[in-house]
């Protein structure tokens, strides 16, 4: 009987292995499979149930915050906390949104884990405290000025585009807004239904209002690309100090018979200050063809062009010179077409600041940034940002003409009307007015200006800012980069020469 | 008395293993309540002393009534019921606080069938008040007036006040029959063997006990909706057959008998092949009668290695995870680690059971460790098989965990049984010293 007793027991055994088997595949093997199916809400319910860290600005204002749900307004919501906004749409593109049903965006999704807790530090320190509840939600620590953030809000006065102030020094985002922009506390509502509808609405709106036009989309350049165009044609040679462009009204480029003609059809020349200040297309157009299809895009690409943004948010555009050097080689007349930012050149608002902000910093384009770092609930350190060169498009001695350069736009050029800083403090600035439609048809064009201060001899630029203004409407048409976008530069600098410390 | 005696050395192992258990059971106690509410539970030192207490209570029962007994069987079923009184307590404080009431009885009825049954060879003389009662309980449930149904089955009986499930009783009782039944005939049976064709069969009269559990099982199936315990009783009887005769011919009858009635309880029975196609593919019928088996998956992946910890999962949105389903929320909360330490608490007890079996030289004893052995881990195997989609789901209460009465106080009089054969038998080796286990 002994022997069966142990073909029992050799049986039971099996089926036990059989049971052990399994368990590890449904908690090992398949665990990402089942936790990633959309009928499994532990996760986020889970979180849902627990307090979500904050997101403040440099000067500590909270931007996001979660709140208990108010019993009394929401007598069925199914979970304790909500996330909520204190500025609504104000910083809307920056934090993004944190939803039950309907995902997440931006710093809400870059930076999760530590919101939630998760990292491995949190969960390190919640151990070491194992006899009390802690609360291991940490914080998200931005780089944005509230004060600065809320002047581009109302120096764009509602009008579709965006404005971004840098530090040239650091990389570092001061403020950045685009118009439109939404309500994320609508988003992040328990009320499904409602969040449904707002968000269809969002989806909508030909604005694009989900999308950050200042970081997530791209623009023709315009005159403001001529930045580009310059130091290509000072680090090639192409250009120098003294070069001088004969006055003219138009000029046809190789393989084509279309002339290129400056804005306003004006007669524009003289030597590269004047032409720079008074933004002459001809010039940039000429200097494109000189330095050649190879160079040239060669020297484009050194600024970042194709590449997509080294944003610390997640879905950075990129800027495009839209073409390669074998396609310009077939057609010189793209290429002069491109070179004073028309044709299908398109630039993210925040690269264009980025350009004048390697101008602003000797020559080195730092990667932006917007959270500064992010904190545990104890306040201890879990990942700071370093700021770092992304790119370095031109030796120091061109950044050095280039300000030269944008300091004349501000003295005697396209930015005179508008570029006059409070105390003296001297801005360097380029315009541009981008042309969307040929000639012949109803005008639409895009509003944009970049400029820094303070750009006197032997100062340190502290603030960058590029604001465009879009074309949607005949009032920014009709309109130059200087005269629209302008003054919001002006507020903007104005505002950070006060509050960005030296 | 010198030490260092076998039973001494086992009752020392016994008491350690024990006192781990309660330490175990008492810390997850603690963490489960910081989980939950972030505090020590108020009464913690009332909990402590009284789980301490019952664990010794149990140990030292053994130490006085059985003191040879196999060192591995009371400590794991203590592991067990800790662990999973923790866990319905986390579910619902009134579930626990009902659950410590049943702990006490269960254990009470641990030390009383110590008490009373001193030599196991006794119960052959009731081997048929053992069936009739067994029978008896197992119909219970089926008479109007007391019988009810809960979730599908009609498994349960209310007198009075108290609302138990028979059949958990009846297990024990027909195990104990069929175990002295075999003892006795098993001879017979051999030998009145005739060829029928290609099989060998014995005597239609002796094959009779085939057929009543076999027909039992059907009445089982049939009237009370039980798929899970009508598996039970027939695996319970072919394998004691099998055992008793030595004959492999009837662990095949009995395989081919139990297909047949699968068959067609599967043809017959609408619930059967629902059961049969959720275990196949729970997914299109997530939002209805796959949705238990797929939450308790879900709470499976979500506790993954290491699990949530006690307390921080959601292992209530499983619907009966007190219960038939408490392995998932034991996944859950405390991942394969946890649930892979509560399967090896159960290997470690059917191996303490058979390795009883084995040692022990009379057939009765060997039957009916084997059978109760047989009993425990195959219903373990059911319930925990059917959360992982190893078998069809069928419910059955997971032994010592689940929340439940019946369940935990028939476990133990079971183990009660167990550790005295293991006893008989250690005092039949010499291995309890003769001064001491007199008696």
């Amino acid at each position: 009987m002994n022997q069966r007793i142990r073909h029992l027991t050799a049986v039971l055994l099996l089926l036990f292995g059989a049971l052990f088997v399994s368990l590890t595949n449904w908690q090992v093997r398949q665990q990402n499979v089942l936790r990633a199916d959309g009928r499994n809400n532990r996760t986020t319910l889970r979180d849902f149930d627990s307090p979500r860290g904050r997101i403040l600005t440099a000067d500590n204002k909270v931007i996001a915050d979660t709140v208990p749900v108010d019993r009394a307004a929401h007598p069925n919501d199914k979970f304790d906390w909500q996330r909520t906004y204190p500025f609504g749409e104000l910083y809307a593109h920056l934090t993004g949104h944190y939803t039950f049903g309907f995902g997440s965006s931006h710093a809400e999704k870059e930076f999760d884990d530590v919101l939630a807790g998760r990292t491995a530090q949190q969960q390190l320190e919640a151990t070491g405290s194992l006899f009390e509840k802690v609360d291991t939600s940490g914080t998200v620590h931005l780089t944005v000025n509230s004060e600065l953030q809320e002047a581009a809000k109302a120096a764009l006065k509602g009008r579709e585009g965006s404005a971004v102030v840098l530090d040239p020094r650091t990389g570092a985002v001061l403020a950045m807004y685009s118009n439109p922009s939404y309500d994320p506390n609508r988003v992040a509502s328990h009320d499904g239904g409602a969040v449904l509808g707002y968000l269809n609405e969002l989806n909508a709106d030909e604005g694009k209002p989900l999308l950050a036009n200042a970081w997530q989309e791209r623009y023709m350049p315009g005159s403001t690309f001529k930045i580009v165009t310059t130091t290509v044609g000072l680090e090639t040679g192409a250009m120098n100090d003294l070069s001088v462009f004969e006055n003219s009204r138009s000029w046809t480029p190789p393989d084509t018979k279309k002339p290129i003609r400056n804005y306003g059809k004006k007669v524009c020349g003289g030597d590269l200050a004047e032409v720079f200040r008074r933004s002459c297309n001809i010039p940039f157009a000429q200097t494109a063809v000189t330095v050649g299809p190879s160079l040239f895009v060669n020297g484009v690409n050194k600024f970042g062009f194709d590449e997509q943004l080294p944003f610390d948010l997640p879905g950075a555009a990129w800027s495009t010179f839209g073409g390669t050097a074998a396609e310009f080689d077939d057609s010189l007349a793209l290429l002069a077409i491109h070179g004073f930012g028309q044709g299908e050149v398109q630039v993210v608002p925040l690269h264009l600041a980025m350009i004048a902000g390697a101008v602003a910093n000797g020559g080195a384009m730092r990667a932006p940034f917007v959270v500064t770092d992010t904190r545990s609930a104890r306040g201890t350190v879990i990942s700071a940002t370093q700021p770092r060169t992304w790119k370095t498009p031109m030796a120091p001695a061109t950044a050095a003409t280039l300000r030269r350069l944008m300091i004349g736009v501000v003295e005697n050029g396209t930015a005179t009307c508008c570029l006059r800083l409070a105390n003296g403090v001297q801005a360097a600035a380029k315009t541009g007015t981008a042309q969307l439609n040929p000639e012949g048809q109803r005008q639409r064009s895009h509003a944009w200006i970049t400029a820094f201060a303070p750009a006197g001899e032997g100062q340190v630029p502290r603030a960058v800012v590029a604001v465009m203004l879009k074309g949607v409407n005949d009032e920014i048409s009709t309109g130059t980069g200087g005269r629209l976008a302008g003054p919001v530069a002006k507020t903007l600098l104005d505002t950070a020469m006060r509050v960005v410390p030296d | 008395m010198i030490d260092g005696t076998i039973a001494d050395g086992r009752r020392r192992a016994e008491l350690g293993m024990v006192l781990l258990a309660g330490v175990i059971t008492s810390g997850a106690y603690v963490l489960a309540s910081l989980g939950r509410n972030a505090s020590i539970p108020a009464g913690i030192a009332v909990f402590l002393m009284f789980v301490l207490g019952l664990l010794v209570l149990a140990h030292v029962a053994v130490r006085m009534l059985a003191r040879g007994a196999d060192p591995m069987i009371l400590p794991m079923a203590a592991f067990l019921h800790g662990l999973g009184w923790v866990m319905v307590a986390r579910l619902s404080a009134r579930w626990g606080g009902l659950q410590a009431t049943w702990s006490l009885i269960g254990v009470g009825a641990f030390v009383a069938t110590l008490f009373v049954v001193r030599r196991v060879g006794d119960l052959r003389r009731h081997k048929y008040t053992a069936l009739a009662l067994g029978i008896g309980l197992l119909l219970l449930p089926m008479v109007p007036g007391i019988g009810f149904s809960s979730g599908g089955a009609r498994i349960w009986v209310s007198i009075g006040p108290v609302n138990f499930q028979p059949g958990e009783f009846a297990k024990i009782l027909l195990a104990v029959f069929f175990a002295a039944y075999l003892d006795e005939r098993r001879h017979l049976i051999v030998e009145s063997e005739r060829r029928i064709g290609p099989v060998t069969l014995p005597e239609p009269r002796h094959l009779a006990p085939v057929l009543v559990a076999w027909g039992m099982s059907v009445v089982i199936m049939v009237g009370q909706r039980d798929l899970g315990s009508s598996l039970m009783f027939f695996t319970l009887f072919v394998v004691l057959l099998w055992l008793a005769t030595e004959k492999t011919g009837y662990l095949v009858v009995g395989l081919g008998l139990f297909a047949a009635g699968a068959v067609a309880a599967y043809n017959v029975f609408g619930h059967v092949q629902t059961r049969v196609s959720i275990w196949l593919d729970p997914w299109p019928v997530y939002e209805t009668k796959g949705y238990q088996n797929i939450q308790a998956l879900f709470g499976l992946a979500n506790g993954g290695m290491t699990g949530t910890g006690l307390g921080l999962g959601s292992p209530q949105m499983v619907p009966a995870a007190h219960n038939d389903f408490i392995f998932a929320s034991i996944g859950e909360e405390l991942g394969l680690m946890g649930a892979a330490a509560v399967l090896a608490a159960f290997v470690l007890l059917v191996g303490a059971g058979m390795r009883t079996a084995l040692r022990t030289t009379k057939d009765f004893e060997k039957l009916l460790a084997a059978g109760l052995t047989t009993i425990l881990g195959v219903q373990a195997f059911i319930i925990v098989g059917g959360v992982l989609r190893v078998v069809p789901l069928t419910g059955v209460t997971l032994p010592f965990m689940s929340y439940g009465g019946s369940s935990l106080v028939a476990n133990y009089v079971l183990l009660a049984l167990l550790v005295r054969i293991s006893d008989s038998t250690a005092r039949e080796l010499r291995e309890v010293p003769v001064r001491e286990g007199r008696r």
